[in-house]
């Protein structure tokens, strides 16, 4: 294939200008709506959850937005929780939930049904302190220390050993490269065990090395990313550097780099991600509580009997992984566009 | 340069910030973990003081209650300084900081566990201690604990309740339900304080599961079931896990075990044959142990139980109804019967300062620490004269019965389990399917229990003597190998002469490469080398490499022939393999072909379609357990009007249904990340040539035919690597299922990876683990070499 980065973004044909719908296209924007509709779900169940009370998020059946019941006592409208009810009388008991402040809260009446009104009511304090539950701040810093080296190391290491398969001609380099390949297959469980025996004979549990130095000595795909592109640069370019005296390395961080824009961010992104949102590795190499990461923050909702304010996991889900979005957003043309196919094709 | 559009200039600006924002952020976090790692390093250079690490569980309230204690002790010792750990996952923790060498002094150490600890030697013995302590301060601190405290945490390599201690109980809780007084003066029963039968249980049950609620359904009871309590219902029918202390002989097919088991599972799926009701709500989702206390709080259960009086503080902040705790119930003409459970503080036999790790002890465990927890509600104090104080009884609080506790310790006692802790999971994953699931009767759970767990026993790997592992001979082999292939790759480079030019190249190229290859031998390479031989060895991470000894094929044989859970785990991992592959890749492509269409608005579209595989792993797990629950998910609330018209059901996901659809619900999950595998195809579409499809559409050939035609065979490269990758990543799922089912109910959900972890990091088996993870790479191996035997229909004229 041809280094095609621009080519793309222009219309391949002209566009057609349309009054009514034909058949084809109606049925293109159901499928695509439906679709949208269905992934986003558990965004908004996600969202709406997270600003439920407890026991809003537990009612059988779910109600779809946070509501919250009142009645109104001596003018004053109160939150209260429903029992009791009793359907030939009319009525029905109600519980005051105004608060651990207020007088009424705890008092228990039976009012008519037809009193009780139900309203949205989003608890906007479940985020502040399901983050304060989960220490966030420090759970943040150490995730975006260990995400920020992760990503450095993937990217420098990465593409300076694509260079190296790319542009020089080396015996054993197809051997090698195909070797590299191969590692792709093999599950990282075999050899979990044995680097954490590694690391513990370094001295290195409960620090982040373990998580940061592998990602320094280049990943399979993101090499083999790295070097089809690199073996697409003219080799006139390469060659114009080198009489001016250039040397490799220089070649490589003045030319080679800049050039492979769209395949570092492909590749700083993925680490991102995966650095991110890992679990495992953090599970079995982190052990004091300040050197926790999002992940393992998180997941010290499931706490040892169960689940228990699902409302604060939720919304601590919720800010976890909204630098994954963010990113992506901004990102979003990399993701769409050549950059992913360019390592992958050829 | 052109001009821009105000949605460019926008987006510029919106770029902009964010890359301020991630800066900050960036610059912030080096500051914050310097900062933190500078104070540490500081207070390590200049505090002389000794370091004693501990380790414990714990909601907010009991956090507190450990740092007050830490607190004081520090001011009443100066010479020591506490480094106090506190987690959540909490097993996984300790099991960990164990498997690194680098335990904490001391810990929180459930009964059930001491054993297991006891016979790995991981805990140090106290009576020296404890002796020594008497004989300084002439008193004996411990005689005003409850007896059975003290024999619970002794252990002589065979059984609980004699031998050398290895705990001291920091608190305790007896077994007991909490009872929703409301409900039971709507349904008019009598509050059974002074205990009731079963029969008399079950007219209760029945009277308030006809109540109504605004709310949903009343249930009579929730029934707790995990090992521990469990075993307090075998009781209360005459019933035991064993007989006696003989754990070679398990006693669950006698009919008194039996008929405990049958009674749970006809409450929770009602019997139309013995004219049973359901009456026990059946909470099948998320984690074994919450189950029920959520249920309770909404004020639809009547009681809940056997659980202790750590859900205390969280009921009291009830206001709804008014409840207290009563007896578990108990068979006619049987004797009421209670668990006890109850948590120590123990010592890693590793401390290097047992005297000072045993001041610090007696502290937590002492009468300060017994006060504060008798203060806060969440257990009942071990020593007598506390439990039987205003400090614990509380009487303006509730339960108003909170003396029950007391009462109970008269015959509360602690269910021995084997030092092998295979047996709970044995009897958690067979017995779920039978109470919880419905899937097999309570015979055949019983019977299967009995066989697994005596294979178990059997096993060579468990009881033979094997020699240790040479490694000196395996380190000069290996060295030696390695040698040999060094000098033989310098004199293959040697072989020919090269000239100036090429020596350069090749000295540039091999430089270039050498961070992967160091890589290759310290990550991949090296570990696969010790990997391999740890597969034929036998040993527990807590020793030394030293100590470990060769052991053949045994570990292999164990797999094959005495560990049944491994061939399930296969099966649910092949199982995830067969349906998430295909569908994912189909529904990928399918997608794919949307995104291409030309239609306005697509760009939308594809970014919501791309966002879900952005986000993954532990921040979605509880959500989908949410989203999948039968009762108060939203997929069934959508799904079975929908099912409704043919008139089926929504499937109970993770709950009764399990074990045909966790691992589609699973699937489902993936799905919904359809965006990663959709945008390489979507690149792929792009790359064909539009002219293909002009002429096919000239020759008169519909859609239908171009994508099969055309499409398919120009994406099959892509299709091939996809699959390839697919196959590989769905072979290695872990963290979902360890995060949301944790490999149950049952085993339903038991992937490979995840039952691989346990036995590296819970049951410390590394040899055991390694030798697992080689299977898996020869299945996946063999898997892949089928893929790539079947590669005619990959056309690569597709990417040229």
């Amino acid at each position: 294939m041809s280094a095609s980065p621009p080519a793309s973004n222009a219309p391949a044909t002209p566009r057609r200008r349309r009054i009514g719908l034909d058949g084809h296209t109606a049925f293109v924007y159901a499928l695509l709506i439906v679709g949208a509709t269905v992934l986003l779900i558990p965004f908004y169940w996600m969202l709406t959850n997270s600003l439920k009370t407890e026991s809003g998020a537990s009612l059988i059946p779910p109600t779809l937005l946070p509501l919250a019941t009142y009645v109104e006592v001596e003018g004053q409208e109160l939150e209260v929780a429903l029992s009791e009810k009793d359907d030939a009388a009319g009525t029905i008991r109600v519980t005051v939930e105004a608060g651990d402040d207020h007088p009424m809260t705890g008092k228990s009446f039976v009012v008519d049904q037809a009193d009780v009104v139900e309203r949205v009511t989003p608890r906007w304090s479940n985020y502040p302190e399901s983050l304060e539950r989960m220490d966030f701040a420090n759970a943040l810093a150490n995730t975006t220390i260990i995400t920020l080296a992760c990503v450095i190391g993937q990217v420098l290491s990465s593409s300076l050993v694509g260079f190296g398969f790319s542009r020089f001609r080396f015996r054993g380099r197809n051997f090698l490269f195909i070797l590299m390949l191969s590692t792709m297959m093999l599950p990282p469980q075999v050899s979990m065990i044995p680097l954490f025996i590694g690391f513990r004979y370094l001295g290195m549990i409960d620090s982040f090395w373990p998580l940061i130095l592998p990602m320094w000595l280049g990943s399979p795909f993101y090499v083999f990313m790295f070097r089809q592109f690199f073996t697409q640069v003219p080799e006139e370019l390469v060659e114009a550097a080198r009489i001016d005296g250039a040397t490799n390395l220089r070649i490589y961080w003045q030319i080679m780099l800049p050039l492979s824009q769209p395949v570092i961010a492909i590749v700083a992104i993925y680490t991102f991600m995966f650095t991110w949102n890992d679990f495992l590795g953090p599970l079995i190499y982190l052990n004091s509580p300040e050197n926790r990461t999002l992940t393992l923050a998180l997941n010290a909702f499931n706490g040892n009997y169960g689940v228990s304010d699902v409302q604060l996991l939720m919304a601590a889900s919720f800010v976890t992984m909204l630098p994954c979005i963010v990113l992506f957003f901004a990102a979003q043309r990399y993701f769409m566009d050549t950059g992913a196919s360019s390592g992958l094709k050829g | 340069m052109e001009a821009r559009t105000p949605m460019q200039t926008l987006a510029r600006g919106m770029r902009m910030l964010l890359a301020l924002v991630a800066l900050l952020l960036v610059v912030w976090s080096v500051v914050h973990v310097g900062a933190r790692e500078l104070g540490r390093a500081q207070e390590a250079w200049s505090d002389t003081r000794t370091e004693l690490t501990i380790l414990h569980w714990g909601d907010n309230a009991e956090i507190e209650i450990v740092d007050s204690l830490v607190r004081a002790f520090e001011a009443e010792n100066p010479d020591i300084r506490i480094n106090r750990l506190h987690a959540s996952d909490y097993d996984t923790k300790l099991n960990t900081m164990f498997a690194a060498g680098t335990p904490p002094d001391l810990f929180y150490l459930s009964a059930d566990n001491m054993s297991k600890m006891a016979g790995l030697g991981l805990l140090h013995s106290l009576d020296d201690l404890v002796q020594d302590d008497i004989a300084a301060t002439g008193e004996d601190w411990l005689a005003d604990f409850f007896p059975v405290l003290l024999d619970t945490f002794r252990f002589d390599g065979t059984t609980q309740g004699a031998g050398p201690l290895y705990g001291v109980a920091k608190d305790m809780t007896p077994m007991v339900m909490y009872a929703n007084l409301d409900l039971f003066r709507r349904a008019d029963v009598e509050v059974p304080y002074d205990g009731w039968t079963w029969d008399e249980f079950d007219v209760a049950m029945e009277r308030i599961s006809a109540l109504d609620d605004p709310g949903g359904k009343v249930y009579g009871s929730v029934v707790a079931s995990w090992p521990a309590v469990l075993r307090q219902t075998l009781w209360t029918y005459g019933g035991d896990y064993f007989n006696g202390s003989d754990f070679g002989d398990v006693t669950l097919d006698e009919p008194e075990a039996m008929a405990a088991l049958q009674r749970i599972r006809d409450m929770r799926f009602g019997n139309e044959a013995n004219g049973v009701p359901i009456t026990s709500y059946n909470a099948t989702s998320g984690d074994s142990q919450g189950l029920g206390e959520q249920e309770f709080y909404t004020g639809r259960v009547g009681v809940v139980g056997p659980i202790g009086r750590w859900r205390t503080p969280r009921f009291r902040d009830i206001r709804g109804f008014d409840w207290d705790v009563v007896p578990f119930p108990h068979g006619a003409g049987i004797e009421p019967a209670t668990a006890l459970a109850t948590v120590s503080w123990s010592m890693s036999v590793n401390t290097r300062h047992p005297e000072k790790a045993f001041r610090l002890l007696k502290f937590l465990a002492g009468p300060e620490g017994q006060k504060l927890t008798a203060a806060s509600g969440l257990a009942v104090p071990c020593a007598r004269s506390v439990a039987n104080s205003e400090l614990f009884l509380q009487s303006d609080q509730r339960p108003k019965n909170s003396k029950l506790f007391v009462e109970l310790m008269e015959t509360a006692r602690v269910g021995q389990m084997p030092p092998q802790a295979e047996f709970g999971r044995i009897l958690n994953e067979e017995v779920e399917q039978a109470i919880r699931l419905d899937n097999q009767s309570i015979a055949v759970a019983a019977e299967a229990v009995e066989r697994r767990w005596l294979a178990e026993l059997e096993s060579p790997l468990r009881n033979d003597a094997f020699p240790k592992m040479p490694w000196l001979t395996v380190g000069a082999i290996t060295t030696g190998g390695l040698a040999v292939a060094v000098i033989g790759l310098v004199l293959w480079l040697r072989r020919e002469k090269l000239g100036a030019i090429d020596r350069a190249q090749e000295r540039a190229g091999w430089t270039f490469i050498s961070p992967w290859i160091l890589g290759f031998l310290l990550l991949t390479f090296g570990p696969m080398l010790i990997s391999l031989l740890l597969s034929v060895s036998r040993w527990t991470s807590m020793q030394p490499l030293a100590e470990a000894e060769f052991v053949g094929f045994g570990n292999f044989a164990h797999l094959f022939q005495y560990d049944e859970s491994f061939a399930k785990s296969l099966w649910v991992t092949t199982y995830y393999a067969l349906l998430a592959v295909p569908v994912g890749q189909v529904f990928a492509l399918l997608v794919a072909v949307l995104m291409n269409q030309k239609v306005r608005g697509i760009a939308v579209y594809r970014t919501i379609f791309f966002v879900p595989s952005v986000v993954s792993g532990v921040a979605l797990a509880t959500l989908w357990v949410m989203m999948f629950d039968n009762d108060k998910g939203i997929i069934n609330r959508i799904l079975d009007p929908i099912l409704g018209v043919v008139g089926l059901n929504a499937p109970d996901w993770f709950g009764t249904d399990a074990e045909v659809f966790a691992i589609p619900a699973y699937v489902i999950m993936a799905l919904w990340g359809v965006g990663a595998g959709m945008v390489i195809y979507l690149a792929g579409l792009k790359g064909i040539p539009p002219s293909l499809y002009e002429s096919a559409r000239i020759d008169g050939a519909n859609r239908v035919h171009q994508f099969f035609k055309i499409t398919i065979p120009m994406l099959s490269p892509l299709i091939f690597f996809n699959l390839v990758m697919g196959i590989i990543g769905s072979f290695q799922v872990f963290t979902q299922v360890y995060v949301m089912t944790g490999g149950g109910p049952g085993n339903a959900t038991l992937v490979y990876v995840l039952k691989l972890y346990r036995e590296a990091f819970e049951y410390h088996k590394m040899g055991y683990a390694s030798a697992m993870a080689w299977i898996l790479f020869i299945v996946l191996l063999l898997t892949l070499g089928v893929v790539r035997s079947s590669k005619s229909w990959v056309h690569y004229e597709g990417l040229k």
